[in-house]
């Protein structure tokens, strides 16, 4: 059974953060973030703001663009590095907070590529039958972890906080994208080039004021190999399913730094004079699981998806996990 | 030995795009603009199509292609 995304919401925080405002204490410049990023400024939720409140608005807002009732959700995932708590996870707390049947709510921590995840895990779901309407719930409050001293500096101009939802239903309606194929890797040799070490087993379990507590990201690794690999994804999905580059009208993916964005599109020839690829960057900066979402939600809103349109979303991020979803707008 | 043709124009354009001049044999590409994390990717491969020679991840770092001549020893020591 073919499963579609037939809603989508995002909710953002109010306050927005300029470069101008982070540089100084990133001991950086404000052109030389937006130069190496292409981000201008990015969003941070206020103090005490709960990753699952952020992931609730998106989700309600998901639920209302897909015309469906709250009680019509079968199944919830919540994909999120920044849960509002270590445990339980923090899908029950949407499931409490949007009043939802006493329905199964899996947490999942496959980081950046936590949409592509979700969307296989709820394309399974539906194609076995064991789900009819699943609730997908993308969240990160990153502000709060980053460490804004200058030896943090080239990875903490990156992030923003920002939620995305999606629905992803057995049943077709307007406006919707048909889930064709999710093609997903990992490879554990590089859990160290990229994450937060702790709190864990393995480095301790103090859960801050440490040097393991702090964000970790080794530059040259991530961009090499984010670009390979997220190349080498798109193309394993495109020949899978017998098509090509030129029939990709929208690239959408993970919305992790617009020079990565730009080399993925040149690298696999996609042009961008047409406006193809899809990027909230300059404004909400990286917001990790969240961002494939609110990019795609801001595509689907913008109302220029035409029916047989085809969607690549390629994701890259932590373990390394990285790969590449293909959707089509349907009729 | 010199670079391919296909290599220098890479590393001039993206050079005179920040408004500086062709690099010479002993400037530093990382600042002149020629190079910078992400271009380095591009490079690379540029290199690997244009010299036949294979650059292993472990490479892929600013050190290994600071300035044209630690580009030209690099491919010496690693042609095959």
């Amino acid at each position: 059974m073919p499963a579609f995304i037939i809603g989508s919401g995002t909710s953002i925080p109010d306050r927005v953060v300029s470069n101008e405002e982070i540089a100084p204490s990133l001991g950086l410049d404000p052109e030389q973030i937006f130069k190496s990023s292409g981000i201008l400024r990015r969003r941070w939720a206020e103090a005490g703001t709960t990753t699952s409140a952020l992931a609730s608005v998106a989700l309600q807002t998901a639920i209302t663009d897909a015309g469906v009732l709250p009680e019509e959700i079968d199944y919830l995932i919540f994909g999120t590095m920044t849960p509002d708590r270590l445990i339980p996870g923090s899908a029950p707390t949407v499931q409490r907070t949007l009043g939802l049947g006493q329905i199964p709510c899996l947490d999942i921590r496959q980081a950046c590529c936590n949409p592509l995840y979700a969307l296989q895990i709820a394309t399974a779901l539906i194609g076995s039958n064991l789900a009819s309407r699943v609730a997908i719930c993308l969240a990160e409050i990153q502000s709060a972890w980053l460490d804004m001293s200058p030896e943090s500096g080239t990875t903490s101009m990156l992030f923003g906080d920002g939620a995305s939802a999606l629905i992803v239903s057995g049943d077709t309606s307007s406006n919707s994208l048909e889930v064709i194929d999710i093609a997903l890797a990992t490879d554990g040799s590089y859990v160290d080039d990229l994450g937060v070490r702790g709190p864990g087993t393995e480095f301790g379990t103090a859960a801050s004021g440490n040097e393991n507590s702090k964000p970790r990201m080794v530059g040259q690794s991530v961009i090499l190999n984010a670009s390979r690999k997220i190349m080498a994804a798109c193309q394993d999905v495109l020949k899978r399913n017998s098509l090509q580059v030129a029939d990709i009208r929208w690239l959408v993916p993970h919305q992790a730094n617009a020079n990565l964005l730009a080399q993925i599109a040149r690298g696999l020839h996609f042009p961008v004079e047409n406006g193809g690829l899809i990027s909230v960057l300059e404004d909400l900066g990286n917001t990790s699981s969240a961002s494939m979402g609110i990019a795609l939600d801001s595509l689907r809103r913008s109302a220029r998806i035409s029916p047989g349109d085809y969607l690549l979303l390629p994701a890259f991020g932590a373990g390394f996990s990285w790969g590449a979803g293909l959707c089509r707008a349907t009729s | 030995m010199s670079l391919p043709q296909a290599v220098l124009d890479f590393l001039n354009e993206n050079a005179q795009r920040e408004g500086n001049p062709a690099p010479g044999p002993n400037d530093d590409l990382f600042k002149d603009g020629a190079l910078d994390s992400f271009a380095l990717i591009d490079f690379v491969t540029l290199l690997e199509e244009h010299t036949g020679i294979k650059v292993p991840d472990k490479d892929v770092n600013p050190g290994n292609f600071q300035t044209l001549d630690a580009v030209e020893r690099y491919i010496e020591t690693h042609k095959g």
